[in-house]
């Protein structure tokens, strides 16, 4: 179940970001060379310190923010701006406090001007991906943190993206409910296989997720590890794991020495 | 002492099924006051009469038709005026929240007129519009202006970014962020901005028909003035005071409260 | 300092802008003085006006006034507001009330006063001291009701007696809502003022405008406006926002402990 037939790959070649920092007075350059490829039904994780860059990476990828330099295309087309082709999920869950749960997630289709009973339809199918099909007619703020976030992923997936975006979702979430998030989105990721590009500070949790962890540092691209750890991953079974600990060891080292 | 606090308790309770006994029940001591020092004759008859003479002129006005005459005029053109302030200054609220230079150009004219005041208008409004309707209306539709613009523009900006990047990024246009996020999510502010909108316009119409009215409640309580009956002064105060308190925490304030706490915010 | 300098500079700018539209505008349209006054005329007027005295007398019977109510009005609804704070029951009881005459606050009681105090000083100072009284004394009131009893259970239980507990407790925490109160009042006031002005006396900002306008003597009308403005700003933003900024910095923590 992808969109289309055609393989969606993005390539980020050469981008920086520089701007004008009012109070420092002067320029800032957040991103300053990074080049990446991600191919169709990859799940990345860039991880990195505060400040490497990784969240300024992600606004440009997903339109926020227009590109100083270099290029960021999808199958060689440049992207212009926020869209459905790149959806987000953001840390804060931005979940619309005012329409119910089933609203939220059938927002997208409802962009697309499809009318109101298949974006319901829509809603629920997302929904039930999740386990959250009964909360429909619910608001944001009757639900959990951890239901919310669920709701949040479910609501960008429902525009079948090319690529999802996710930044720091499960930060803002306790312990237990962040591994139990995570070996769900690795669920979901192998029945549906988006493209996902994960962003985190925590380097157990992109080992955990990713194919490919990327490792960023003062505006460019450190490491680019792939992880050979079988799926489906599971907590129970990693966090003994020997691969894993190296794995994990690897990525923190190259973390701490930038 | 034990029976103080039976009753008390038996005050709580009914207060607990119907509020409105909490709030009319402080006003009885109040009036038992009043109707005691007039009875005293702790003032002369002519500049504190009593809650009985009020009740009666309200009585004798009612049946006219005076007063409920007075009453939806002074009401209407509350309304027309709101209504116009309404349609100019939520859109400018939105204008002023959304852009950044907009703001910067606006804001410092919009405090300075403000500081001027909706009366101070009154006299130059006289000079282009004569003793007039609308020159009231105009005076009404400035006063609601601020405060509606003001809260508007506040629950603008204090719709977070993400709600703005979901929204982009789910497909919608600028204009669908608009309507779609920008609004609901300004809406508890806008609420707010328009209750007090109506409260500085309530006041701003009785001292405009004081000064300028042909009817109206404030009117009626000038002429009163200008003939020496107090009790329709009295009268006046009273209404006025009733009629917005009652719309005000019946009405507006609940309103109010709703949106908030549907947008999961907790108000006070 | 030139960061002040430059905010400063930058708020004035559209002000600046819209002083060279108004004069734009009245060359362009050639507007009679009847319908608006140029920057000029408005300008001949103000040196008219302070060369014969008769601004200052305005100005100075305003403030006056403002300044007496005002200081009547916080002597008497600070304690009144601070001692039915202080017991739930009785504000809970009282609130009610003084909502009530908070909209009546001002303007409403001009007729009134006029009635009980004649025309002139007397009136127009009660119509100022009622219009700070009631939002002050309920404002005091909300304040020292919602200082959270344990912070007052804290204090005592470190000793502290009556007068100790009020102005080093109560008072304080408090702070932020007189401080809000009093603004807001003052703001009800100077409108209240302005409209009492016009009605009930002869000297004043107001009583100035409204006898310009009886003999069509618009840019006395629009230096009134200017000069109303002015005030106002200046002691709403140079002195009432920074102080309630700064209460509430200091103390607003005091309320969500």
């Amino acid at each position: 179940m992808g969109s289309g037939y055609a393989m969606k790959n993005l390539t980020i070649q050469n981008v920086s970001k520089t701007y004008f920092d009012p109070y420092a007075g002067a320029n800032v350059t957040a991103v300053h060379d990074i080049s990446l490829k991600v191919n169709q039904g990859e799940f990345i994780s860039i991880v990195g310190p505060s400040g490497c860059g990784k969240t300024t990476l992600l606004n440009m990828i997903a339109g926020f923010l227009p590109i100083s330099g270099g290029s960021i295309t999808i199958d060689d087309k440049a992207i212009k701006g926020p869209g459905p082709d790149r959806g987000v999920v953001f840390q804060t869950f931005a979940l619309f406090p005012w329409k119910t749960v089933g609203e939220n997630v059938g927002f997208g289709p409802r962009m697309r001007g499809l009318p109101r009973k298949e974006c319901d339809q829509i809603a629920l199918e997302f929904l039930s991906l999740v386990g959250l099909e009964h909360v429909a007619q619910k608001y944001p703020n009757e639900l959990s943190g951890g239901m919310q976030q669920r709701v949040g992923v479910v609501r960008a997936l429902a525009n079948n993206p090319d690529v999802l975006l996710m930044d720091e979702p499960f930060a803002s979430v306790d312990a237990q409910t962040r591994m139990t998030l995570q070996e769900e989105l690795t669920k979901i990721w192998q029945e549906r296989r988006p493209t996902i590009i994960f962003i985190t500070h925590d380097v157990a949790e992109s080992v955990f997720l990713a194919d490919r962890v990327v490792v960023l540092s003062k505006g460019r691209v450190l490491e680019d590890m792939p992880i050979q750890l079988q799926r489906p991953r599971v907590w129970e079974n990693l966090i003994e794991d020997d691969t894993f600990k190296a794995l994990s060891s690897q990525v923190l080292n190259k973390v701490r020495s930038a | 002492m034990i029976i103080l606090l039976k009753v008390w308790s038996l005050y709580l309770r009914l207060a607990a099924k119907f509020p409105i006994v909490q709030t009319i029940l402080p006003f009885i001591p109040l009036v038992i006051a009043w109707a005691l020092v007039t009875e005293f004759q702790v003032f002369p008859r002519a500049f504190l009469p009593g809650p009985m003479d009020v009740v009666n002129a309200f009585g004798t006005l009612t049946y006219k038709g005076v007063l409920t005459q007075y009453l939806e005029d002074s009401v209407v053109r509350l309304a027309v005026g709101a209504a116009v302030g309404v349609a100019i200054g939520i859109p400018l609220g939105l204008l002023i929240g959304l852009s950044d230079r907009v703001r910067q150009a606006v804001w410092p004219v919009l405090l300075f007129f403000q500081a001027i005041g909706d009366i101070a208008w009154l006299p130059i409004l006289l000079v282009w519009f004569g003793f007039s309707l609308t020159t009231m209306t105009l005076i009404i539709v400035y006063t609601v202006l601020f405060p509606i613009v003001l809260n508007t523009s506040l629950g603008v900006r204090s719709v977070s970014i993400d709600l703005h990047r979901a929204a982009l990024s789910l497909g919608a246009s600028k204009l669908r962020v608009v309507w779609e996020v920008v609004l609901p999510g300004a809406l508890p502010n806008i609420m707010t901005g328009l209750r007090n909108g109506l409260g500085y316009g309530w006041r701003a119409l009785i001292a405009t028909e004081i000064i300028v009215g042909t009817s109206g409640i404030g009117f009626m309580m000038f002429d009163a003035r200008r003939a020496g009956s107090v009790v329709e002064i009295l009268l006046g105060m009273v209404v006025l005071g009733t009629l917005w308190y009652v719309v005000d925490s019946w009405v507006l304030a609940p309103i109010e409260r709703a949106t908030g706490k549907r947008w999961g915010l907790v108000t006070q | 300092m030139t960061q002040r300098l430059y905010s400063a500079f930058k708020f004035a700018l559209p002000l600046i802008l819209l002083l060279i539209f108004w004069e734009f505008c009245i060359q362009f349209f050639q507007v009679t003085a009847r319908v608006f006054p140029s920057i000029e005329a408005v300008f001949n007027a103000g040196v008219e006006a302070v060369n014969d005295g008769s601004i200052f007398n305005h100005i100075a019977a305003s403030l006056g006034r403002v300044a007496v109510g005002t200081l009547l009005a916080v002597v008497v609804s600070i304690p009144l507001g601070v001692a039915m704070g202080l017991n739930p029951i009785v504000s809970d009881f009282l609130s009610p009330l003084f909502r009530f005459f908070s909209v009546l606050a001002g303007i409403a009681w001009i007729p009134i006063a006029t009635l009980w105090f004649g025309y002139g000083f007397g009136a127009i100072t009660f119509v100022i001291f009622n219009a700070v009284f009631f939002v002050v004394t309920y404002n005091t009131l909300l304040g020292v009701a919602s200082i959270p009893m344990p912070l007052r259970n804290a204090a005592a239980s470190l000793g502290a007696n009556g007068w100790t507990l009020l102005t080093q407790v109560i008072l304080p925490g408090a702070l932020p809502n007189i401080v809000t109160g009093i603004r807001t009042g003052l703001g009800f006031a100077w409108r209240g003022l302005i409209a009492a002005e016009m009605i009930a006396t002869n000297v004043g900002l107001g009583y100035m405008l409204f006898l310009a306008r009886d003999f069509y003597k618009t840019e006395v009308i629009v230096l009134g406006m200017i000069i109303i403005g002015l005030i106002w700003l200046a002691i709403d933003r140079l002195i009432l926002a920074p102080v309630e900024r700064a209460t509430i910095e200091r103390w607003g923590m005091v309320r969500r402990a």
